[in-house]
Parts: C-alpha cells; structure tokens; sequence
C-alpha cells in the first residue's frame, strides 16, 4: 500500500519528467519526415546497389575463372570497382539515418531498441566482416591469381554471404515495424528476440529484395556501361561497354523476371498477416498506385525487349528472326494493356454510377488477376520464343511452352470460378510453370548450342547508339520504381509507426497522396544519381593510368577491331 | 555545337523521370488521415447525431466500406443494407443491437454462410474504436433498416480497453476533487474552455460532465500534459489547449485536478 502511494505521488511528477522528453523533435525547414524519407530512400539505393552488384560480379569472375576468359575477370573487376567507390557513401547515410531516428523520433527508436537491441551488435560485427571480405577481394585481385584464384572467387562468395546476412538483420527492423510479432499487446517482447525477427513479412522482404538488388545493381551497371558507350572515342572502347551493358542487362532481365513470384508470396503474407492491411493496400487509398506500378513494369519490359531487337542488328544470322518483331509489339501491347487495367479503385459515387457499379462491366474482367498474369506470363514465355534455336531441340522446347501456357491459361480461366484469396494463390502455380518452361529451354539449349557452327562473330560496339538510351531508362524506371514500392511498403502502415502498436502522434501523420510521394521520390531519385556519378568519378580518378600497372588492362572485344581495320 | 553525354543523358533522364511524376500527379489523390478520437461526451447526444457519428465512423475510421457495401452484394462481406431489421432474425433468441455489437466485437462467434472468416475485432488495433465508436457504429448500423435503441452501457466496459494493453484497471488517485476543482476554476483556467457539469459553459473545448465515464483515468491524465499528443475530440478546433500544464501545475495540482475529473460521470 506504502508502495502504491508511493508510486501515485511520484506519478505527476514522473509525468513531467516524460512530457519534457519529447516524442518526437521538428528537423529545420523540410520537418522530419522528408528528412527521413530522402536519406532511407538514398541509403536503400546505395545498399541495394552494394549488394546487388557482388552477387553477380562473383558469378562472372568465376565464368571467367572456369573458361579462363580475361574479358569476365575484367568485368568483375569492374563491377567491383564501382561497388566500392559506393561503399563509404552507404555507411555514411546509414549513420545519418540512424542519428535522425534518435535524435528526431526518440521514443520510436527507444522502442525497438528495446526490441532488437541483439540485433545491434550482430549488424555491425557483419557489417565489418563484409568491409574487410571486399578489401580482401578487390585490393588482392592480383595477388590471389592463377591457382589461387578459387581463393579470391571464394572471398567474393564470402562478401556476398555477409552482405545478404545484413540484409537479413535490417529488414527483421522494417518488417517487424510493418507486421509486428513475438510482442505481447502492449508491445514488450514475449520470448525471444527471434519472434520479433521471423514475422509474417520478413522471409518474403529478403526474398524480394535479394532479387530486387540484383536487378538493380545489373540496371545501374548497364546504364555506366551506356554512359561509357556514349562517350567511347575508340571502337574497342565501344565494343567493351556494349559488351558490359549487355551483360547487365542480361542479369538484371533475368532476376527481373523471378521477382513478381517473390512480390505475390509477400503479398500472401501480408494478406495472411492483416486481412486490413493488404485490402487497403491493394484496393484503398493505395489503389491507384499499382497502376503507376503496372505502367513502370511495362516500360521495363517493353524497354529491355526493344533493346534486345536493336542489339540483334549486330548479330549476323539474326534477320531472319526479325520478321517476328511486329507480331511481338502486338502481344506485349495487348498483355500490357491488360495488366495495367484496374479492378478494385478507390472512386466516387459519381463515378460509380457512370460506370454502373464498382467495377467496369467489361474491363473489369480483365482487372483481376488471372487475367493480368496470362497476359504478362503468356507475353514472357514468348520472349524466350525468340532465341535462335536448333530444330532438333526444337519441339522439346515448344512443347515445354506449350504446357506452360496452357497451365497458365487453366489457372487463369479458373481463376474466375475462386475467390481472391485462392485466386492470388493460382499467381504461384503460373509463375512456377513459366519458370519451369525457361529452365527446361534453357537446359537444352545449352548442350544444343555447345560447338555449333557460327554464323558469324557478333559486332559488338555496332549497336545503335539510341540503345545505350534504353538502357539509361531502364536505370531510371527501375530505382523510380524502387522508390514507390519503398513508399507503398512504408506507407501502408499509415498512422502507424509499428502497426497496431505504436501509433504516429506526430504532425507528420498524415500519409500523404500519390502526386505527393512522386515529387518526393523524384527528387531523392535526381540525388541518387548525383552521388552516383560523383562516387564514380572519384573512383575513376583513384583508377587513372593505374589499370595496366594493376593487370586489369581492358581487354578487346570482337567487333571493335573489325571496324577499326 | 555538339552537346556533351553527360548533359544528354541526364536530361533525358529527367524527362523520364518529370513524365512518371507529371502523370502521378495528373490521377486522383488520396490522402490516409490518422483518424480522429470520438469522444461522445456529456451524454447529451440524439439518436439522430449518434447515427451520424456511426455513418462516419462507418466511412473512416472503421474501415468497414473496404469490404462491406450497402445495398449492393459485397465480394468478401456481406451487404448490409437492411441490417438493423435482419440482425434481429439471425440468432434466435438475441437481439438487433446484441447481434450487431457481438459482430463487432467478436466478428469469428457466428460467420455469415459464403463469406470467410476474414472480419477483424473492430475495438483493437489497427482499427481500434473506443466504446463512444463502437456505440454509434451500433447505432448506425441499427438505423439500416431498424430503430436504433443502442445505450453506451449496452457496449462493454472492456470494449477499446485492449488496444491500452487490456481493461481499464480501477485506480484512485490519491487527490483531492475538492481542491481540483478550485484548479479547475482558478489557476489551471479550464474554466476558460471547458464546462464540468454545473461549472463553465464555454462552447471552446468538449463538455466534461461525464469524462469519467467514457475516459480512462491514463487518458485524462496524458491528455492534460500533452494534449496535442493525444488527439482532438472530433468537432473540435486542434492546438488550441495549452501544453503547458505539465510545467505550470506543481504536483499536486496535477493530482488534485485528476481527482476532481475522474468524479465526473
């Protein structure tokens, strides 16, 4: 009883103490929550790129290692390189983001100390050993050649583990904001720190963001290497950029097209998580965002096709597959008419009665998503239609479309019968059959082509300089479309700082209109690029007339000498 | 005069990406606002204003629209146009309001046949009504098509309590009223704005005759030393309560004026 009066009479006093620690303080001139954003945003650019690049850098070091190819080894060193020069930056802004959230939003950050405190220790020991792993492997390219190098392409396996562990550890932070568990209804822990960790979101966001990184990292190397191309004064300069964006794109396409399976399984979760949550995300104020999203993913597509056609032009043998391209613009047309086609919206009454319901009586239809992945799926299996086959291998592989697309078109069909939460399910099955068909392809394709008789080297450096072009699109879309899915998945938390636990009291809690965000991604996107070419062009001066003295002088590239002569 | 790369790309660059912005810009836009507490203070409130608390809540807060239409089949909840007369019929033996409230409350206890169990308990987070919320969404949902008849004391006490982190505990704070009250009128000023039964009449704040009954003690005290931080009553202009309580009161005026407010019922 003491005790309690005790407790009662210190009470207005302890409250005091509290109100005189802010919640929350006001950054100068833009308020906190622009601060926030910009440096998340550029520090999520910044990690994602220092992440993605290595995975495939160490993939192509070893291609080169195993066929002793000194054009590879180059273009992993490369790739490295640019890597490098960005890995100072990303620690700077992750160091600026942390001092905003302590010294902007303290009891938020009070809070999920209290949380992942452990985790705290485990990132910067990881962040270390990432550091000191690619030091290791860039600063000893040279010293751990010839028979040891399967030591150096193991030093670049070893970054990639601990870059990805990074990963894991930070997005256990963002997720756990977005789909809180392991925390009783007041939000103190129950066991573990571990329950906090493994919430209904956290093993999709990895899975999303592994693959989002690769393509980002292949997008922005393709776009360096464009810029590089633009700028060649020699032929073999021009033949050694074509060659590295081609490659980057190559890489970023083929993550590109895995990563709607990793979009749909986090959507599943969310779903799974919140009932409210992913309806609002999916059909409430967000609604319109997807069809932002849906016009990007088109460029993306429709852009890496176009450049894959121009990039045909310096492939003797390829004019007979050209007559396909008119009937190819038609089916990526419609499919992307039908994937950008909204089901559920946010409208007015007004609205609604003009179009006589909620949903457009015929294009509504096609909103849903069976249709959309018919569409997008069908339009992707044909792509791979357009490789230069063998007619041996030939029916194996159509045959191998065929099944695809019919288990595609049944799911799609079907898909109308079910409700939509089965119907998200069937997004699984069509996007594994697709899959299925690119590897079977791919695996015959492989030993079909081994020794085949060429029809002629491929010129590269000839490619029309408008490509370079698509390629600094697809740059652009692809860290703009970064930025809008890093608003929806941040957003859609709304007044919620940890969702259902604590709320947003401060000023900024008004999660603001598509046009609002857009401005804003714009504007970190345009920074972004700015650090990017700064950090370059320091790392291009730390790498001036060393080149031939280091061993990684660039190599020439068919195509570039056959003009020069 | 041949422009340099750098300048091309990048103002191709910005065209693509003022395009992308132009067009987020040019389609409807949708703010998510934080939603307003609704404290039905007084007990003064017509059936009339109760429902159009509910018909709000039932558009914003309550997030209800997402799935639920009126008077037209939804595609994940039922319709619930005619919902005040039919709720009466569903479970034999218990009442419109009793159904609606139960539905509410405790959405998985009876599943309408061809719907899935995806409803969430609308008096915890991240919907989270308080009790005065969940009454007029009663009382709304009751006017579709029936009279509405619901009472704040048909709604549990424990309703809203377990987005605090479970039911109101009963404290007593060791204050005088008496001497709250001279606060009250004297140096807290909250006269000036509030009226607490026979006391003040201003129009400026929300009446408090009967804040005891429908706030919980930790509310009334947060709401003191931090009114922006714990929201505007609904109607309500914002910023206009002083946030300097916490260093103006000594401690037990603080308590004293806690005391005096929680024997307002």
């Amino acid at each position: 009883m003491v005790a309690l009066l005790t407790l009662f009479s210190a009470l207005p006093a302890l409250a005091q103490e509290a109100a005189k620690e802010p919640a929350y303080r006001a950054f100068p001139l833009i308020g906190s929550r622009l601060a926030v954003w910009a440096i998340a945003q550029l520090h999520l650019n910044f990690a994602a790129f220092i992440l993605g690049v290595p995975i495939f850098a160490v993939i192509i070091e070893a291609i080169g290692w195993r066929t002793r190819d000194a054009q590879y080894d180059w273009l992993s060193h490369e790739l490295v390189k640019l890597t490098f020069t960005a890995f100072s930056t990303t620690a700077l802004l992750g160091a600026f983001l942390l001092f905003l959230f302590i010294g902007y939003y303290p009891k938020f950050w009070a809070y999920m100390t209290s949380i992942f405190f452990p985790t705290y220790g485990i990132y910067a020991g990881l962040f270390f050993a990432e550091t000191f792993t690619v030091y290791i492997w860039y600063y000893g390219w040279d010293w751990l050649s010839g028979s040891r190098k399967w030591i150096h392409v193991s030093l670049g396996v070893l970054s990639n583990v601990f870059g990805t562990a990074i990963l894991l550890v930070a997005n256990s932070w963002v997720t756990f904001m977005m789909s809180p568990a392991g925390v009783d209804d007041s939000g103190a822990l129950k066991g573990s720190v571990w329950g906090a960790i493994n919430n209904f979101t956290w093993m999709p966001i990895n899975i999303h963001r592994l693959i989002a990184n690769i393509v980002f990292g292949g997008t922005i190397a393709a776009a360096y290497a464009a810029f590089r191309f633009l700028g060649a004064k020699t032929d073999e300069e021009r033949a050694r950029y074509d060659w590295m964006g081609y490659i980057g794109n190559f890489v970023a396409l083929s993550a590109f097209i895995v990563l709607p399976f990793a979009g749909y399984y986090l959507g599943r979760e969310i779903y799974a998580f919140n009932q409210t949550m992913g309806i609002t995300m999916m059909g409430g104020f967000m609604s319109w965002l997807w069809i932002i999203q849906a016009i990007l993913i088109g460029v993306l597509f429709m852009g890496s096709n176009y450049y894959l056609w121009l990039g045909m032009e310096r492939i003797p043998g390829s004019e007979r597959y050209r007559r396909y391209v008119p009937m190819l613009i038609g089916i990526l047309a419609f499919g992307f008419m039908v994937w950008a086609t909204p089901r559920s919206m946010v409208i007015t009454l007004d609205e609604a009665r003009a179009m006589g319901g909620t949903h457009h009586p015929v294009l509504g239809f096609l909103g849903v998503m069976s249709a959309k992945n018919t569409a997008v799926l069908y339009r992707r299996a044909n792509k791979v239609s357009t490789k230069p086959w063998v007619t041996t291998g030939m029916a194996i592989q159509w045959a191998a479309l065929g099944v695809a697309a019919a288990i595609v078109i049944f799911f799609g069909v079907y898909g109308y019968f079910v409700e939509s939460l089965v119907r998200i399910g069937f997004s699984v099955y069509q996007v594994l059959a697709v899959l299925g068909a690119i590897v079977v392809v791919m695996a015959i394709d492989i030993p079909m082509f081994k020794g085949a008789r060429s029809t002629g080297a491929i010129r590269w450096g000839t490619i029309a300089p408008r490509s370079q072009y698509v390629l600094i699109l697809l740059a652009v879309t692809f860290t703009w479309l970064m930025g809008l899915m890093g608003f929806a998945r941040s957003g859609i938390r709304q007044h919620w700082h940890v969702y259902g636990l604590m709320r947003d009291n401060s000023v900024d809690a008004v999660t603001p209109a598509i046009g609002y965000a857009a401005n804003m991604i714009t504007v970190v996107t345009i920074a972004f690029f700015a650090l990017v070419l700064f950090v370059f062009w320091l790392g291009g001066l730390g790498e001036k007339g060393k080149a031939e003295a280091h061993g990684h002088a660039a190599p020439i590239i068919a195509g570039g000498s056959d003009r020069h002569s | 005069m041949r422009l340099p790369v750098a300048v091309k790309v990048g103002a191709f660059a910005l065209v693509v990406m003022g395009t992308y912005t132009y067009y987020a810009n040019s389609i409807p836009q949708i703010q998510s606002k934080p939603p307003a507490e609704l404290s039905l203070e007084g007990g003064n409130v017509t059936t009339a204003q109760l429902v159009k608390a509910g018909e709000e809540i039932f558009h914003t807060k309550g997030t209800c629209e997402i799935c639920h239409r009126i008077g037209q089949k939804g595609t994940r909840a039922p319709d619930l146009a005619g919902i005040g007369a039919r709720a009466a019929k569903t479970k034999p033996g218990m009442s419109a309001k009793a159904y609606i409230i139960e539905s509410l409350l405790q959405p998985d206890a009876y599943i309408v046949e061809g719907y899935p169990n995806i409803m969430p308990h609308v008096d915890k987070p991240p919907i989270a009504l308080n009790r005065s919320e969940v009454w007029a969404l009663t009382a709304f949902l009751e006017s579709l098509g029936g009279t509405p008849d619901v009472k704040l004391d048909d709604i549990p006490k424990t309703a809203g309590a377990a987005a605090a982190g479970g039911a109101p505990a009963e404290i007593k704070i060791p204050g005088d009223p008496k001497a709250g009250e001279a606060v009250f009128t004297g140096k807290g000023g909250c006269i000036a704005c509030h009226k607490a039964g026979k006391i003040g009449a201003s129009p400026v704040g929300p009446d408090l005759s009967q804040i005891a009954k429908i706030q919980t003690p930790d509310y009334i005290m947060k709401k003191i030393l931090d009114p922006a931080g714990s929201g505007t009553v609904a109607g309500f202009p914002k910023g206009v309560m002083p946030p300097m309580f916490g260093q103006s009161l000594t401690a037990k005026e603080y308590t004293d004026l806690v005391s005096f407010l929680l024997t307002l019922k």
